[in-house]
Formats: C-alpha cells, structure tokens, sequence
C-alpha cells in the first residue's frame, strides 16, 4: 500500500484490545484482491493481500479485557501474516486487526504515549 | 611630513629604489626588495649587510627565522626606519612585502613572513594562477569561497585544502575549485593547518587578476533570511541559521517593501548575517524584494534577487490559485471534500534542502517522496532553484518536460501554486508535509509546495496518488535521463558498483520493495511492500561488510536497532537486494 501507517489519534479510539502478540496459526485466507492498475515496477499501486483469519497468543493486554488467545481477522491489506509474526496488535470490537500494516504499524513506545495522551 | 631615515645605507637604498619608481610607474617594493632593506638594518650583529642577505636568502631558512634574524639585528632607529617605509614611504609596497616588514617590527605576531595579513599566514601578489604566499613549512592551505558559499550549505569554516606549503612555508598556485572556483573580486576565507594540527588566524583576501573586472554581484540566501511582525510596525530580520551565511561579509543589501515601497538598506557582518537587532517597517504580510551589491555589482540596487514575506500575512483571505483537488479516496461520495484547508506561510527553506525534511502524507505516492528526499541527498542545489517565492503569497515551482518538437530536449514547466494545504481536523497537514514543525506559520514549505505542484501539473491529487516510479520523479525534477536496474538478477558487485558511483557521483537514487504477493515476507522486517525508498549512500564495514543507507519517506518505521525512528536505516547489501525488487538513478 506504502501510505504511511493511519495517525494513531484516528485509531485508537476504535480499539477495543491492544496486545502484545504472536502469531500461532493462519486458521483461514479469503480471495485474492483485484489487482491494482499500475506500470510494471511502479510502487505505491495500492495492491491489497487476501483477507485472512489468524490466531494469536497474546503475551500482554495494554488495553482491554484480559484474554490469552484471540481470533482475528486480518482484512484486505497492503501486508500479510504467517505464524511466528509479532508485535503490537490494535483489534476492534469486530475483531478486526486496525493499522493499516497490523503489528508493524506502531512500535509499543508510541502506542504507549498515545495511550498516557488519551 | 617628509619621510626621514636615519641609517645612511638604508636611506641610500630607498633613495634608489625613489629613482627607480620615478623611472617605472608600475614598479613596487616586494619580496625581494624587503630582504635588501633588511639586510641594512640587520648588520647590528656585526655581520655585513651582503652576509645578511645571504642568511636571509639561506635555502630551508623559515619565515619565522628570516623575521627573527632581521629583528635580532634591529636597533631601536632602525626600527623607527622601517616604520616610516611603512607609513610614511613613498614608494609603493605590495601586500607581501609590508606584512614582511611589518613583522620585523613587531605589528604582527610573527610567522608571516614575506605575505600579507595575518598571524602566521599570508598572500602575495595576485590570484591569476591560484593563491600564491608564505606560511610554515609543510602546512596545508583551507579555503572556502565566501561570494558563493551562501548559495550552498556551507559553514564559513567549511573549508576545502587547496595547497601545501613547501619546506621554505611557500606555496604557490592553490586554487578552490567546482562552485567555488575564484572569480574576480570572490571573497576568499583561508587559514593554514599546520602539521601540529592548530591554525593560523583566518584570512580573508579579495581575488583580483583573474579578469577583467569583477563581474559576479554578492550571492544571496533568500532562504536564511526569517521576517517575524514584531508589533508597532517593525518586523525583525534574522540569520536563520546563523552558523551560514545569508550573503558575503561587507554585501550590502536593499529591503524595498511592496506595499508602501520604502527602501531599508543593510550591511551584512563578518559573519555573513545581519547587525543584531536589525528591522525593517512593516507588518506580517509584507513582502520585500531583496537587492544586493557587494560595491561593484549592482551597487545601484536595479536587480533584485528575489521576495520574501512576513509570515502570518492573509493572502486577502481568498483562494489566490486553485488548488489540485483531493485523491479519491478523501472525497465525499457527493465529490465534496472530507478536509479544509489552511494558508501556510513558514519559509520554503530552513538550512536548506535535506533528505530529512520529506514526510510522506496520507496519500500512495511514496515514490514522489522517496525521490525528493533522494535529490534532496544529492542535489541539494537543484531543490532550491526549482522552488521559487514570488512575494505575493505564490510560489513558481519549475519541473522539465521532453519537448518532443525539439527533438526531445528538455524544456522548463511552470507551475504557480499558493501556500493552502490540505488540513486534518485537529490541524496536521493531510499529504506530504515537512519534520519541523506542522505550524502553518513555521513549517518548511519546499517539499509540500513541490508536491502540490507537482499534483497541480499531473491534474490532481489522485493523479499522482496511486502508485508510480521514483525515476520518472528524477526525470521531471531534474530534466536528465535515467536507469532502473532489476535486483533479483544482479550481481551483488555489480549492484554495489552502481551504488557506489551514483553517491560518489552525487547523483540521485532510490530503490522499491516487491508488492504482489511477496507481502508477507516483509512483515516484522520494519521494511514495507510496494514501498519506495530514497538510497541516501553506503558503508563498508573494516570486516568488508557492505552496507546500503537507506530512508523510509515516512520519516519513521525502520527495522530495529537503527538509532531514532527517523526512517534511515542501513542494510546489508545482501539483504537490500533481497528485499528490493529494483533500483532507480540519474545515469
């Protein structure tokens, strides 16, 4: 996708879970996107992954009810998960993974500030 | 009062060297004839003045000796000698000769025999053939261009070595060169480095002999020069970036405001900026053309150099140019706009322009940012002339187009845009923006003014939103041609032998991610799919190891343990070329 990952100030305050996670399992992956128009090479073409429904071992719960294990859903996006992949998890009450490349949209420090701010 | 020399044999010399000068209009004591007078006053040793100037002429003999043995046989007339040659003397002495001289008497702190100016340096005759003059022996000559510094990124103590001193502290033929090569009447700032590694004081000489006539006016940062509405009327004028110049030490400068035309004039310090506390008559808003004369060039102020404006001024609260319209995806489904707009009035530049100041927006352009903040990296100089301030609230941005009825030279596009961005609603700018500040009165303009140009000329926003290639960004900013290479099937030399020119070369370079279905190998890398980025330079670690300087336009989001999250970051080369699908640069 190669915008910049969403303000944090628009996301946050849709998340109903933010945890520090790991990817277990890739439990189901939807159709392939359309593809987007684009030259040959060009980057920044808006091409999406296939949505996808991942489990996650959660390590630490920032926000939210205290929970071990979610099952989420990956939408179409410009990144996609395997097992073993980690980081910040911000999840809404659909279960839905926010920020626009998941785990690696914000690092702990400023989800953390944004946090103390809100 | 008539000169009087006591010592009968230096009065007879002089006498001389008066017939000589009455003979020959041109003609003037130097060098040479500095050591024969002081062959007459050092004879107090008991040595005879031929024996003097033999020791003085002594082969290896140092400045610092020659002045000290000339000194060791001086008497107290003597010295009062020497000093009427020097004040009171009727025949000419070039610069050298007179520091010479001056230096046996104590004027100066020695070291600086045989040239002009200073402690332990100085010049002599002209600089035809380079700077040519006397220092230690085995020092090493710095000097910088201080007429043409002020349009580049340069600190007045960057200099560049341009000579060596010889075993007898001569040099001879040092000349700057590239940007800062000397042209009649340039300003020259230079010191000597000696081999103990401390300096002489600096230096500065006017350059004559050249050409025929001094030809090139003081150059000008406009770009330094901060305005802030003070209250009462005033508006104060700052250096910037005091630690650069804004025009050469001595320049003199004219403010003419637009609205009620008075004309302010002002000399620039030694160190290249404004007297403390200098004002002009105004109020945010205002504009000032800006004139220069260094006293030759332009010294009636006819050409002017170019506008600047006193921030927080309303553009008459109207939309001066309309604006690119919004990328799709920030449309209403009735086509209305989802953000307002603000009236930015920052400076374009704020020390210049660097690779750091490109943020990418909320937009899926990332190779227009990547490639900004690539010629931003390497052609610092080019960025600040496609951008001009016309002093009404507009800004002319000049891209290049191949003009296909000329056979396909490049011809220049001018594109006129206001200071209104796109805003979100708690204030931050919607696309591309700069690091410093998101104040609309203090955010450096050059990059978001040259992409809203820029989606002023493709047609909108969503023309340049959805995807494209860094080089085409190079190709339209710099009107040269360029390459792409595929990594997957380079070798790892060769991609480095291209890398390693284009940087040593300073010639822009970027470099994009693999987007379709190779996404989630990126994923924890802090390195993004379908991303372009800027290729800032390399590194070659002592163990070999080659490195590849890179920088996300975000300004942030890199792969771990790279310093601050500012987006820079290296790789190893094997990695980059794993990573990236291709490369894109200035051939």
């Amino acid at each position: 996708m190669a915008k910049p990952p969403e303000p944090i100030e628009d996301v946050l305050p849709r998340a109903t879970w933010i945890v520090d996670a790991e990817v277990t399992e890739v439990l189901k992956t939807g159709s392939a996107p359309p593809k987007a128009e684009a030259a040959p090479g060009a980057t920044s073409t808006g091409q999406k992954t296939a949505a996808q429904t991942v489990k996650l071992k959660v390590k630490r719960v920032l926000k939210g009810q205290d929970v071990a294990e979610l099952v989420v859903e990956k939408p179409e996006a410009g990144y996609a998960l395997k097992a073993g992949n980690h980081g910040p998890f911000l999840i809404d009450s659909t279960k839905t993974i926010l920020g626009r490349y998941g785990p690696d949209s914000y690092s702990f420090e400023r989800i953390q500030k944004a946090l103390a701010a809100s | 009062m008539p000169m009087r020399i006591s010592d009968s044999k230096l009065a007879s010399l002089y006498a001389a060297f008066e017939r000589q000068q009455q003979s020959s209009a041109g003609f003037k004591l130097g060098r040479e004839q500095a050591l024969e007078i002081l062959s007459m006053v050092g004879d107090r040793s008991g040595w005879s003045a031929t024996k003097v100037l033999a020791e003085l002429k002594k082969p290896g003999l140092s400045q610092d000796a020659q002045v000290a043995l000339a000194a060791k046989g001086l008497s107290k007339s003597e010295k009062k000698d020497l000093e009427a040659i020097l004040d009171q003397g009727t025949v000419k002495l070039d610069p050298g000769a007179k520091a010479f001289l001056e230096a046996v008497v104590g004027r100066t702190g020695g070291g600086g025999g045989g040239g002009g100016g200073v402690n332990g340096l100085s010049v002599t005759g002209d600089q035809k053939d380079g700077l040519t003059g006397v220092t230690k022996a085995g020092a090493t000559i710095e000097a910088i261009n201080i007429t043409t510094a002020p349009g580049g990124r340069l600190h007045m103590d960057d200099t560049m070595v341009i000579g060596k001193a010889d075993a007898n502290g001569k040099f001879s033929m040092a000349k700057l060169t590239g940007d800062q090569a000397m042209r009649e009447g340039d300003l020259i700032r230079m010191r000597a480095r000696y081999a103990d590694g401390t300096t002489s004081d600096w230096m500065t000489v006017k350059a004559k002999g050249i050409e025929a006539k001094d030809s090139r006016n003081a150059v000008v940062a406009l770009f330094r020069i901060g305005l802030a509405d003070t209250g009462s009327g005033k508006v104060s004028v700052e250096n910037i970036n005091a630690s650069r110049q804004v025009s050469e030490p001595g320049a003199k400068l004219q403010f003419t405001n637009l609205r009620t035309n008075e004309k302010t004039q002002v000399t620039i310090t030694d160190l290249g900026g404004f007297p403390d506390g200098f004002k002009l008559n105004g109020k945010a808003g205002d504009s000032f053309s800006v004139a220069a004369t260094d006293g030759t060039n332009n010294s009636a102020f006819t050409t002017a150099v170019g506008n600047v404006t006193v921030p927080g001024g309303n553009p008459g609260g109207t939309d001066l140019i309309p604006d690119p319209a919004l990328h799709r995806d920030e449309l209403n489904a009735d086509g209305t706009p989802k953000f307002g707009k603000k009236s930015y009035t920052g400076p374009l530049f704020i020390d210049g322009a660097k690779a750091g100041d490109v943020q990418q927006g909320q937009i899926g352009n990332c190779y227009f940012p990547a490639a900004m903040a690539a010629l931003a990296q390497h052609h610092p100089d080019a960025v600040q002339n496609m951008i001009k301030d016309n002093g009404d609230g507009t800004y002319t941005v000049t891209f290049k187009q191949q003009d296909w009825a000329t056979g396909g030279r490049y011809k220049d596009v001018q594109i006129k845009v206001d200071g209104d961005l796109y805003t979100r609603s708690w204030g931050g700018p919607l696309y591309g923006h700069s690091s410093n500040s998101s104040d609309p009165k203090k955010m450096e303009l050059w990059f978001p003014l040259i992409e809203k140009a820029y989606a002023q000329w493709k047609g909108s926003y969503d023309s340049i939103g959805n995807g494209g290639h860094v080089s085409d960004v190079f190709e339209d900013c710099l009107g040269v041609s360029t390459s792409s290479m595929g990594l997957s099937y380079s070798s790892l030399d060769s991609v480095w032998s291209r890398i390693t020119k284009n940087v040593d070369e300073k010639k822009a370079i970027g470099a994009g991610t693999y987007g379709e279905d190779q996404e989630a190998k990126y994923t924890n890398t802090g390195v993004y799919a379908d991303h372009a980025y800027s290729v800032l330079g390399y590194e070659k670690a002592a163990n070999g190891e080659r490195y590849v300087l890179m920088r996300n336009p975000w300004g942030e989001s890199e792969p771990a343990g790279n310093g601050p999250n500012d987006g820079v970051f290296k790789l190893k080369l094997q990695d980059f070329t794993k990573l990236y699908q291709t490369m894109y640069f200035v051939s």
